[in-house]
């Protein structure tokens, strides 16, 4: 922006300039006729005006001002956005009081106290309500006025600089309201008390909400008036009752209950009057919002009045609808406390309805008691010599009517304490006594139980008071408990003296109760289900009452138990008298001693134990048959009926009644049912339903899953009546069902008539079954999760596992041990999954017999769909095949270690090999073998390969060790981790250990295939060793008979037996010093292999040496041998190679009798092949005349010579081994001859060694220069012509040759001056060598040279330093028995 | 014994005396050549030609070097290497050899 063009641009010229600061408010201030104010024109105004405008429009802060006797107003661009609202820019211009008339009576008085004073005002959050938005708008501001001045200081007008605060104002008010809303620290209350709570907070906010309606529906269609705050009760805006139909009612009830939110007008009618709240004038709208519930229709609505001064914008909304979430939610909660109460409330009164019903019931019973009871006793004391028979029922009716008055008596004392009317009478005894005299009237009982009964109650100090007969039952029904739920060990009562208080404890060592059953253990009528117990008997209100009894006495008690381990009940009563009721107090000795209470208790005890001191709970009575068995239909034997009942009467009872027609077998639980009848399936089944450890509907569920025992038909009993019972029990698969009681009658005709139609059904069951029992073959069948659910006695046989154990699930007893033999346990998961998964197939698998030991089977397996069920099942059958599976693995075994042993070349391999051998037959971790040879300590040999004796492990070492005590090929298993044995090695005594790795058994038949091996892996190594000796003999021979054993320097030669045992061949190489410096060169090759072979070729080069020494030429030679050949059986076909080489000049005079063609590299990396003078091999032609050729090797060149086992390979031409042993011989030119020879026999040897034998001759030309002289200077110059005539032989340039001439020259000097300075004539050498790129020297003396001295010999340093000039690398090495110098110089061309 | 080598003194056709060298010089006959050369010290310089010297070691160096002042010297092509890494050169002067010698490195 640019000041010129505004003030263009502005419609009174210059006069706008003022205003040109702002682009957005200046524009319309400039528009104004400030001619019209008292202003004027603003090119009149002063320049404190112009310069408060200008910072007043500059200013981003909201700023207005007044200026002169009007207080003309200005204001900015920010204050025009956050205050003026519609006011502008009608307010431009204008005196500050019409501006702001709405404010005045608020603002003037300041404005004139600033005016007054020139002291500025300052005020924070000043409510003003401002008409900027076409409404009285309640607004915040925090502002201050400060005075302006004119040019001559006067005051003349103000600043206001302003920042509205409304937004913040209002939501810290409306936050407040929602905060204290959710802040009801208390537990949940009643619905109206929440209610209260809600509209307390609500009308703390008389701004926002200046009247609020809380209406809740009532589930008629009606909406009740539920709470209100800021408006008086009975306002006609406020029914008590708002049906959902009334059209015309206040609020629109219907629509809220539909979840939708209402804003209502309010005028009109019901409206007039309405409460104005924190404001001047009330709502004009009031927002209805529902109470909605979650998933539901709503509880209710909330109508809050509106604040009329401020906008219904998106906060106001958003907090009207959570202030109503508020109380939803609290009338939600409210509302679930309630119905909580409600069921608690319930659920205590049906408790107490169960206790009066009993109460009535028992009473009712004990009229008829009394009637059995009194004439029982009568006719037990009349019928002492009656039949036997008729005294042991008469005994079932007087114990069981002792039972159930027992019963009643505990149910009666139970509903007197309910109702307060148990009239107690304590008095003062010796607890001690008391407690000791109870305790044992169960003596006897205990000990017919077989549990250790400990009584141990010290007399107390002091008495305490009890009602003796309520501390009776408390101690009987504990020690009867405790009988009832402890099979061994013990039962204890103590008496001790703890904190004031008498402490009882009843201690066992039974079954214990679950913790989660803990808490509930005292509670009425609650039974631990499934707790195994002597009997089911039992009404679950035993521990109540001892409770209620104890709590009578002003005293406590627990329970502490382990599951499995006892139960622990403890009792503390005080001492003394103060906490009990004076009025029932009575003297000792008052009371009578022990009562009849004991009695019931003791007989019923007693029952539970079976005589003679058997084992109760699993104990089958044997068969009780009659005197004789009448005959069962069809003639054979008579049918066999199982009877279950916990109750010994009612067992007693069936049995007189079935004996007489049927065998019969009696058991005390549905669990010793169920492995009776899987042990021997009965023809019937007769079962109580209520019993310990398996009940009668488990039982029948049980017998059903069983195939064996599908088909035998239960009768159930049960003292439960009613078509359900029945129902539930024929459900659960059972054949009959009869309620307790029942005629003898009836319950022989129904047995009778279920036996004969099992009979009939399962006539053709029974075939099957003697079908499968007569098979040779084990038979088993599955169901389809692979759990064995039928077997043979053939089955049984061969695994061990017998039908009583049926079913057998996976993982089935047989499979073998995982962690013991992870590889057989892994064979029979595999065949058990394709088993499951495919169920067809066959396989061999190692299974563990019941015993223990390992059996190999042979399973064939096939699915079959089962047509009673449809489910499938697979049957298969079982083979015992460990007798083949051993000899099979014996043979396999052998095969494999003679194979290993018999391919070995020497002992070594063969011993190696067999030790794999073995490590495969058994998987083993690792095989090792010693050999006491006789060494420090024996020597090792492992598969898998490896270490030495000191690496093996100090246990290893021992057992090695150990070994050698054994007699040869006696196997030693160590059940732990392997076996080991001893067997000669022709060096000794072997022993040899097999680690296997993991806990696998070593067998017995493992122990007899390792004593086999072992004694074949003797024989082996023994014949083994007898190769070796041969071998090793062949070989001596070959080499003795081969070249020369000390070669002219410049050659090197190699030969190689072929691989094979024995396979020494007719390969030769011959190297023959001629007259002069002439050489003769041999390489032969003999057809056939062994010691014949090797006889030719030793004489063949006699022959062929002994002709070059007659100075024959190479083609006179091989004639003369063509001759010869003929004459030896075995020579004819031999190939030759024959040269005469002068190593002087490097010519080479040769002729080759079928030989292949010798290898000459030159120095530049060419090769050439020597394939002149050819002609047929040996004796082939024999009057022929042969070829000679000639070559002249170049210096430095390499020739060579070989036999064709170097380059002939299957399937590949002669010349590619030819070209294979150029390049290697090419690539090694540099190297010194030695290494040469090493490098090309490497290279080209196969991977598993030759197959052929080899002979190989290398020369370098020209052959290393070695002269020896004395130390005298005069040999300087004699030695320096041998080596300057070598040096040209090696066809360097006259330069070079001079340099190295030096620098020799100067080696041999200072060996002369320095090494050899005392004792003149001693020897020094000086060796020259040449290879295809380098020249290398070396100078020995035998003496030491002294350090370098320069200043005392100035021309001895300067030797040292030609020398190193001259040559590329020079060395240096003193050593004890002289020094050399080593020099090497490159030669260049 | 001594190697063999043979010692001629004679005169340029100016005057100048010149000392002829035929043979090898090692250790053994440097001995010699330093005689020789003691005997025909003079006042002014002696030219040493050793351009028939096939071979010339560091015992012979040092003979010439401890007469290096009064000396010139006459060298041939093969001995340029030993007289020039000797540094001899630099304190003689040599005629019968380029000036940079011909050293291996």
């Amino acid at each position: 922006m640019t000041r010129c063009d505004g003030a263009e641009r502005g419609p009174a010229g210059g006069e706008a300039e003022v205003f040109a600061v702002d682009d957005e408010v200046g524009p319309d201030l400039a528009a104004v006729d400030w001619r019209a104010t008292p202003l004027g024109p603003p090119a009149g105004w002063p320049q404190s005006l112009r310069t408060a405008v200008s910072i007043l429009l500059s200013s981003r802060f909201p700023m207005w001002m007044a200026w002169g006797p009007q207080l003309t107003f200005f204001c900015n661009a920010a204050y025009r956005r956050d205050t003026l609202g519609r006011k502008y820019p009608w307010a431009l211009g204008r005196p500050a009081g019409e501006v702001w008339a709405e404010i005045w009576d608020d603002i003037g008085p300041r404005i004139d106290a600033v005016l007054a004073t020139g002291k500025a005002t300052w005020d924070e959050g000043l409510l003003l309500f401002l008409e900027r938005a076409g409404y009285p708008e309640e607004t915040y501001h925090t502002f201050s006025y400060s005075p302006l001045r004119d040019d001559a200081g006067a005051v003349v007008g103000m600043l206001c600089v302003v920042s509205e605060d409304t937004e913040r104002v209002i939501g810290e008010r409306r936050m407040a309201t929602l905060r204290d809303l959710g802040s009801d620290p208390s537990v949940v209350r009643t619905e109206q008390e929440m209610l209260a709570f809600a509209c307390r907070q609500l009308g703390g906010n008389p701004h926002d909400l200046p009247f609020t309606l809380t209406y809740l529906f009532d589930g008629d269609d009606r909406a009740r008036l539920a709470g209100a705050t800021g408006i008086p009760a009975g306002h006609p805006a406020a029914p008590a009752v708002l049906p959902f139909g009334d059209t015309g009612g206040a609020w629109p009830a219907a629509e809220l209950a539909r979840g939708e939110s209402a804003l209502v007008a309010l005028d009109g009618a019901p409206f007039t009057g309405l409460p104005s709240g924190a404001w001047a004038e009330p709502p004009a709208q009031a927002l209805v919002v529902p109470l909605l519930q979650q998933g539901s229709a709503p509880y209710g609505f909330l109508v809050a009045g509106l604040n009329r001064y401020r906008p219904l914008d998106d906060g106001y909304r958003a907090f009207i609808e959570l202030a109503a979430g508020h109380v939803a939610t609290g009338v939600a909660s409210a509302r679930s406390y309630q119905a909580q109460q409600r069921r608690a409330e319930e659920l205590a009164e049906l408790d107490r309805a169960k206790t009066v019903f009993f109460s009535n019931i028992s009473h009712e019973f004990r009229t008829p008691l009394t009637l059995i009871m009194g004439p029982v006793q009568e006719l037990r004391g009349r019928l002492q010599e009656a039949d036997p028979q008729v005294r042991e029922e008469l005994e079932v009716v007087h114990r069981n009517a002792l039972r159930l008055g027992k019963l009643v008596n505990t149910l009666l004392d139970f509903s007197r304490i309910e109702a307060g009317r148990m009239q107690a009478r304590y008095e003062p005894v010796d607890l001690a006594a008391v407690t000791t005299e109870l305790a044992s009237v169960f003596r006897s009982a205990m000990d017919r139980a077989g549990l250790a009964f400990e009584v141990d109650c010290p007399p107390l100090a002091e008495p305490v008071y009890i009602d003796r007969s309520m501390w009776e039952k408390v101690v009987l029904n504990l020690l009867s408990n405790a009988l009832k739920f402890t099979f061994d060990g013990s039962v204890g009562v103590r008496l001790r003296t703890e904190d004031g208080h008498a402490v009882v404890t009843v201690a066992d060592t039974g079954i214990g109760v679950p913790t989660g059953e803990l808490p509930r253990l005292f509670e009425r009528f609650h039974r631990i289900e499934s707790a195994r117990s002597r009997s089911n008997e039992g009404s679950g209100i035993g521990l109540a009452l001892v409770k209620e009894l104890v709590g009578l006495h002003g005293g406590t008690i627990t329970a502490d138990s382990v599951e499995g381990e006892g139960t622990t009940f403890t009792i503390r009563l005080p001492f003394g008298s103060a906490h009990l009721p004076a009025d029932s107090l009575i003297p000792a000795g008052s009371a009578e001693a022990v009562s009849a209470t004991a009695d019931p208790f003791v007989e019923e005890t007693l029952r539970w134990i079976p005589g003679d001191g058997a084992d109760a709970g699993r104990a089958v009575t044997p068969d009780v048959p009659a005197a004789a068995h009448p005959a069962a239909p069809g003639g054979g034997a008579p049918p066999r009926v199982l009877i279950a009942d916990d109750n010994a009467d009612m067992r007693d009872y069936l049995a007189r009644l079935l004996r007489q027609t049927y065998r019969v077998t009696v058991v005390d639980d549905g669990q010793a049912a169920l492995e009776a009848a899987r042990a021997d399936p009965p023809d019937m089944v007769v079962s109580d339903v209520m019993m310990p450890r398996l009940d009668g509907l488990q039982l029948v569920a049980a017998l059903r899953a069983d195939p064996r025992t599908a088909s035998v038909p239960v009768l159930l009993l049960s003292a439960r009546a009613g078509q359900e019972a029945s129902i539930e029990g024929l459900e659960a698969g059972a054949d009959d069902y009869l309620v307790k009681p029942f005629s003898a009658a009836e319950l022989l005709a129904r047995v009778r008539a279920n036996v004969e139609l099992a009979r009939m059904r399962n006539h053709h069951t029974r075939w099957r079954n003697a079908m499968i029992e007569s098979l040779q073959e084990a038979f088993f069948a599955t169901d389809e999760n692979g759990a064995v659910v039928e077997i043979n006695s053939a089955f049984t046989d061969i695994l061990g596992y017998g039908p009583e154990g049926l079913p057998y699930t996976p993982l089935h007893p047989w499979w073998p041990d995982e962690r013991e033999d992870p590889q057989a346990h892994a064979m029979v998961a595999a065949a058990f999954s394709q088993l499951v998964s495919e169920g067809r197939g066959s396989c061999v698998i190692p299974v563990t017999h019941r015993d223990g030991h390992q059996v190999w089977i042979a399973v064939t397996f096939n699915d079959v769909t089962d047509p009673d069920t449809g489910r499938r099942r697979v049957v298969g059958t079982v083979r015992d095949v460990t007798a083949e599976h051993y000899l099979v693995q014996r043979e396999s075994a052998l095969a494999a270690l003679s194979m290993r042993v018999s391919r070995a070349d020497n002992v070594t391999d063969a011993l190696s090999g067999a030790l794999e051998a073995l490590q495969e037959v058994w998987r083993a971790r690792r095989v090792t073998a010693a050999l006491w040879n006789g060494g420090a300590s024996p020597e090792l040999v492992c598969a898998p390969a490896g270490g030495g004796w000191q690496d093996l492990p100090e246990q290893v070492r021992e057992k090695l060790s150990a070994l050698r005590e054994q007699p040869p090929l006696r196997p030693v298993a160590d059940r732990a981790d392997g076996a080991g044995v001893t067997l000669e090695h022709p060096q000794g005594l072997l022993t040899l250990w097999i680690d296997l790795g993991q806990n696998r058994p070593f067998t017995t038949e493992d122990q007899t295939l390792l004593a086999l091996l072992a004694g074949h892996l003797g024989q082996g190594l023994n014949r083994a060793h007898q190769l070796d000796q041969q071998r090793e003999a062949a070989v001596a021979l070959q080499r003795a008979i081969l070249g020369p054993s000390r070669l002219p320097d410049g050659f090197a030669v190699r030969y190689e037996p072929a691989t094979r045992p024995l396979e020494v061949g007719g390969d030769w190489y011959d190297i023959v010093p001629l007259a002069g410096e002439r050489i003769g060169i041999v390489v032969g090759d003999c057809v056939g292999r062994g010691l014949e072979a090797a006889a030719v070729m030793g004489q063949l080069r006699s022959a062929c040496r002994a002709l070059l020494l007659q100075e024959a030429g190479p083609a006179q030679v091989l004639g003369a041998l063509d001759r010869f050949a003929a004459l030896v059986p075995g020579a004819r076909c031999t190939t030759v190679f024959c040269g005469v080489l002068d190593t002087a000049t490097g010519d080479l005079v040769y002729s080759s009798a079928g030989h292949p063609p010798g290898i000459l590299a030159h120095p530049d990396g060419t090769t050439q092949l020597l394939e002149g003078g050819r002609s047929t091999p040996l004796a082939v032609r024999p009057d022929h005349s042969r070829p000679e050729a000639r070559c002249t090797m170049p210096a430095r060149s390499t020739l060579l010579l070989y036999t064709d086992g170097l380059v002939e390979r299957r399937r590949r031409p002669l010349t590619a081994g030819i070209d294979q042993a150029s390049a290697a011989v090419q690539d090694g030119r540099a190297a010194p001859i030695e290494d040469l020879a090493t490098h090309v026999m490497a290279r080209l040897a196969p991977d598993g060694g030759f197959n052929d034998d080899v002979a190989l001759l290398l020369y370098r030309q020209p052959a290393p220069l070695e002269v020896a002289f004395p130390a005298e200077s005069s040999q300087l110059a004699p030695v320096r012509t041998a080596l300057r005539d070598w040096l040209s032989r090696c066809e360097l340039n006259p330069s070079l040759i001079q340099n190295v001439l030096v620098a020799a020259g100067e080696a041999c000097a200072n060996a002369i001056e320095h090494g050899h300075r005392h004792s003149p004539g001693r020897t020094i050498r000086l060796r020259a060598v040449a290879t295809a790129g380098d020249l290398h020297l070396t100078v020995a003396d035998t003496g030491r040279w002294k350090p370098p001295q320069p200043e005392a010999n100035p021309h001895r340093g300067r030797g040292v330093a030609l020398m190193r000039a001259l040559m590329h690398e020079v060395t240096i090495e003193p050593g004890a028995s002289g020094t050399t110098v080593d020099m090497h110089a490159r030669i260049t061309r | 014994m001594t190697t063999p080598l043979t010692l001629v003194a004679s005169e340029r056709p100016d005057g100048t005396p010149v000392l002829a060298v035929t043979g090898e010089i090692d250790m053994s006959n440097a001995g010699t050549l330093d005689a020789a050369l003691a005997r025909s010290a003079g006042d002014g310089s002696l030219v040493v030609d050793l351009s028939a010297v096939d071979y010339l070691d560091s015992a012979g160096l040092t003979v010439l070097f401890s007469h290096a002042p009064r000396i010139r010297l006459v060298a041939n092509p093969l001995l340029a290497p030993v007289l020039t890494i000797s540094g001899l050169t630099e304190v003689t002067e040599v005629e019968g050899i380029a000036p940079d010698g011909t050293a291996p490195r």
